[in-house]
């Protein structure tokens, strides 16, 4: 969490009063920012790297298991993002359906690339987890579902990752933040309810 | 699981409804897993994958392995703490699979108490081993997983500046099903 709030501090600083106002890159759709990495534009290629380093990540961890491999597999990932953004077309699917497809190739490339682990062997995907066609299902949910936390402002997703995955209770919480019971309540709620909006497609 | 309610309060039926599809999603999902250093920066944008010679990979691998020691102790230093804890490491797997490694101050025979929760790891027993250069160094502890999530004490009698990650193998095996 600390790492991903050191992500934002890289983003582009908000324009002065005094300046024009210009259109900042996270303000745009995931297909307006492929059509412009498609024209060589870095601002928009580190904007889709802010919101999809760790979604992509997720995934090459389900499917390798080792962290450094994983890692690899990521930057490749964006790497080929950054050749193939110009055959996005958005008229064929949505963008996040794309970059899922590019990262699942790319992870899948990187593995027939570099078959040699580097903590032993990989674990058995199939064994004792879930059958192929669960383990796709599962990992399409993990891409929505960490993509739309990146939506999220800071402290709202701060509090979200801490009340699923830290352990603690939402008092401790609370105290950690030093935050009252009811405002984590009330921004939790806030953060469920931002992103039942960003993932209206998986609700249904 | 973590029940709704509890975190969101009291909400109209209808937004429960909708909100606790968001949460099953999230638990389903899992935790999305941290980004180090190096990763927190796109790769080169316009450059190919550069890849060593062989005949350079050995000095690779070193530079590697050092990097990752220095996160490691980076991590150990300003890593994300649980209440009381020095330092906090998050592990994930296959699966959505997913671990949460506290560790506490050392005492003065120098074991590092630790608290470790993972969860979506098939029923079973697990050991817990720091890592040195990509391979099993020192074990941690055996624990074992019941209905998927599990809660358990242990402890590494180490000077953990030495390693450079955390996994954790079934029982009897060198097959890693968590990693940092």
């Amino acid at each position: 969490m600390d790492t991903a709030i050191s992500v934002r501090l890289d983003l582009p600083r908000a324009p002065r009063a005094t300046s024009i106002p210009e259109v900042r890159a996270d303000s745009r759709t995931d297909a307006e920012l492929i059509g412009l990495v498609a024209d060589g534009d870095h601002r928009a290629f580190e904007e889709l790297h802010r919101r999809y380093a760790r979604p992509v990540l997720g995934i090459a961890l389900r499917r390798i298991g080792d962290r450094g491999r994983a890692e690899d597999a990521t930057q490749d990932t964006f790497a080929s993002l950054w050749r193939s953004a110009g055959r996005f077309d958005p008229t064929r699917g949505k963008a996040t359906s794309w970059l899922f497809t590019v990262a699942r190739n790319a992870i899948i490339d990187g593995l027939r690339r570099r078959p040699e682990a580097t903590v032993e062997s990989p674990p058995d995907l199939a064994e004792p987890g879930p059958g192929p066609d669960d383990a796709a299902e599962s990992e399409w949910v993990a891409w929505r579902v960490h993509r739309a936390l990146e939506t999220l402002p800071d402290d709202e997703r701060t509090l979200v990752e801490l009340a699923y995955w830290s352990g603690l209770s939402q008092s401790e919480i609370a105290d950690r933040l030093d935050l009252p019971l009811g405002t984590v309540k009330t921004r939790t709620r806030s953060a469920l309810s931002r992103l039942a909006d960003e993932l209206g497609d998986e609700l249904r | 699981m973590t029940d709704l309610r509890d975190l969101v309060g009291d909400v109209d039926p209808e937004e429960l409804e909708r909100l606790q599809r968001v949460h099953t999603l999230l638990e389903q999902a899992g935790p999305p897993p941290s980004l180090s250093a190096d990763m927190a920066r796109p790769p080169a944008r316009s450059a190919e994958v550069i890849r060593f010679p062989r005949r350079y990979r050995p000095f690779a691998a070193v530079a590697a392995v050092a990097a990752a020691a220095v996160l490691f102790a980076v991590g150990y230093v300003v890593g994300n703490n649980g209440p009381g804890a020095e330092f906090t490491v998050a592990m994930s797997g296959a699966g959505g699979a997913s671990g949460t490694l506290e560790v506490y101050e050392m005492d003065g025979a120098g074991n590092w108490p630790m608290q470790l929760r993972v969860a979506g790891l098939a029923d079973g027993r697990y050991a817990l081993w720091l890592t040195r250069n990509g391979r099993l160094a020192e074990p941690c502890g055996t624990f074992a997983v019941v209905s998927g999530v599990t809660r358990v004490p242990l402890n590494a009698p180490y000077k953990l500046r030495a390693f450079d990650g955390w996994v954790v193998v079934p029982s009897g095996s060198r097959q890693p099903v968590l990693t940092t």
